[in-house]
């Protein structure tokens, strides 16, 4: 093939088709997420325009477009209008290295080092916060850009390492790799629990979703980093936010849960059998791919409708002193357990031991950490049900 | 033909805005335009060959150290700094100096480093960074490790958060 086709046309043309889906399923987020927390509040949601409120999709757009475009008057100007810009250039860019179905025609592009450079661009994510929030020249906003910046960073160091682990157990820093090895062996979620577990909180963090959304904590902050934005501008940053917890969720999948594999120990559809059925099995790919991201997004939305914000130094301390030793204890283990036992290969077959003693520790580490969280305390106060209170 | 447009836009985009960091009195400005800085410099690397330490590069310095240095700048709320005038002495010397040392710097890397190229095929993928920073390497690679060890300590001790039983051994009393 023409080599113009082959690295420029082609790539361009996946790349427009996934811009658009992945547009409209981060519209169609927003939506779901109102109609989703109303269903957990007990509440209704948006349901006036369109049947079941479905055209807000469409209606949002419009209202941020003919909104006014208010800009501060003492905002650096420069800056201001950067700050909803930058964070959409790495969100946007990403969706060319994660592969959506089996390669070469379901992934933009592939690269060897594909898994590193999502996570060099999805750090940079966070000028646009701090930019925006230091521009506004407004002292909420400029709160809200600086907890961002200390948690983001915080939080990237046990979000690097509760890679590191997968890394080792597949060999590559190649998302594609890393997806085939799950559906020959096993998904990483098992071997690797505690930092798909640790992944998907520093996920949650790296987003600001609520359990760790302090930037923009309304009842201290007013709005935080976005405080002065109206407009399309507020606009880019939702988009920007929900792109990159769609990158996150895209990243989960394949990192912890087979990507768009089905497949265990080399049965099941893994990518040779997919494309022995040529472009309707990479389309159903594709689709398992996805459907395993919106569950992952709807875990999102069931966090946010779950659990209370943290304190600042709650915060920090989950992050030091918890998340970091606990990655660290992860990598260690794996470390060992990959060195001690490596892939025996009995009659043809491969059977995973160091994979099997991983998931084993893994899942008596939780039940441990339950059943000390769980057990009831000596002098525990009296529980009173909610119903009781005016009674008494 | 491609790689030299490639390498001239991007050395002339270092340049600009590694001027723009020395030249810009706005401290924000300037560590904007060093990250700006720093992703072509990344580019350098992917055109050496080396996507992983353009990787690297952008996670470390962009993704890392600059955002730390904009939480610092903003947090002491630099962005008005006025300077104090310099004697014109001090200019002197600072011009004089610095364009000895950049010339030397120019000099030696065009004498030595540009004009051997490496032998062999150059392999800069993770595993080769990684074999050779922990066979290699290993002795000054822990040396860094323990001078940050011993940086941390110090800052932690300056910024006076120890326990009280600590201070009142240092003979500081508790507070």
């Amino acid at each position: 093939m023409n080599p113009w086709m082959l690295y420029l046309v082609w790539p361009l043309i996946k790349f427009l088709i996934a811009f658009v889906i992945v547009q409209v399923i981060v519209a169609a987020m927003n939506w779901i997420e109102r109609r989703v927390l109303g269903l957990i509040q007990a509440r209704l949601g948006p349901n006036r325009v369109g049947p079941w409120g479905l055209l807000q999709i469409v209606a949002d757009p419009i209202k941020f477009l003919l909104k006014e475009d208010i800009v501060p008057s003492s905002a650096e100007k420069i800056a201001y209008f950067l700050g909803p810009m930058l964070p959409l250039v790495p969100a946007f860019i990403v969706f060319c290295l994660i592969p959506f179905g089996p390669p070469p025609t379901f992934a933009v592009t592939h690269t060897n080092v594909g898994l590193l450079l999502i996570l060099a661009l999805t750090s940079t994510g966070v000028y646009g916060i701090i930019l925006g929030g230091w521009a506004s020249n407004n002292k909420y906003s400029l709160m809200g850009g600086l907890r961002s910046a200390a948690q983001m960073v915080s939080y990237e160091v046990p979000f690097g390492l509760s890679i590191v682990g997968v890394l080792m157990l597949c060999g590559s820093l190649d998302l594609v790799h890393i997806i085939n090895y799950q559906a020959h062996h096993v998904w990483n979620v098992f071997p690797q629990l505690i930092a798909a577990f640790i992944f998907f909180v520093s996920m949650n963090a790296e987003n600001n979703r609520t359990p760790f959304d302090l930037p923009e904590a309304e009842s201290e902050l007013v709005a935080g980093y976005h405080t002065e934005y109206s407009a399309m501008k507020f606009a880019f940053f939702m988009l920007a936010e929900y792109s990159a917890m769609l990158v996150n969720c895209c990243l989960m999948v394949s990192l912890f849960l087979g990507g768009w594999t089905l497949a265990i120990g080399g049965y099941g559809l893994t990518t040779a059998t997919l494309k022995s059925m040529g472009f309707m099995g990479g389309l159903l790919g594709t689709v398992i791919f996805v459907v395993k991201v919106m569950t992952f997004m709807m875990i999102y939305i069931w966090f946010r409708a779950t659990f209370p914000r943290f304190r600042f130094d709650q915060l920090m301390d989950l992050g030091w002193k918890w998340m970091i030793p606990l990655a660290l204890i992860n990598i260690f283990v794996t470390g060992i357990v990959v060195l001690a036992a490596p892939e025996m290969i009995i009659n043809g077959s491969v059977v995973p031991v160091g994979e099997t003693i991983l998931a084993v520790a893994g899942a008596a580490t939780v039940a441990l950490t339950l059943f000390l969280i769980m057990k009831p305390r000596a002098h525990a106060p009296k529980v009173i049900h909610a119903s009781r209170v005016s009674e008494a | 033909m491609l790689e030299f447009i490639v390498f001239f836009v991007f050395a002339a985009i270092a340049v600009i805005f590694a001027l723009a960091v020395i030249l810009h009195r706005n401290p924000v400005v300037g560590a904007l335009s060093l990250v700006a800085s720093f992703f072509a410099l990344a580019v350098m690397y992917v055109l050496l060959e080396a996507p992983f330490l353009a990787v690297l590069q952008i996670i470390v310095y962009a993704g890392a150290i600059m955002v730390l240095f904009l939480f610092v700048i903003m947090l002491l709320n630099l962005q008005h700094a006025r300077e104090e005038n310099t004697r014109p002495i001090q200019q002197f010397l600072g011009y004089t100096g610095s364009a000895a040392f950049g010339l030397g710097l120019v000099y030696y890397i065009a004498k030595y480093a540009a004009l051997q190229l490496p032998n062999g095929p150059f392999n800069a993928d993770a595993r080769a960074v990684g074999v050779e920073l922990f066979q290699a390497y290993i002795f000054p690679f822990e040396m860094v490790s323990i001078l940050l060890l011993a940086a941390i300590v110090g800052a932690l001790l300056l910024s006076g958060r120890l326990p009280s039983k600590v201070r009142a051994a240092d003979g500081e009393g508790a507070r």
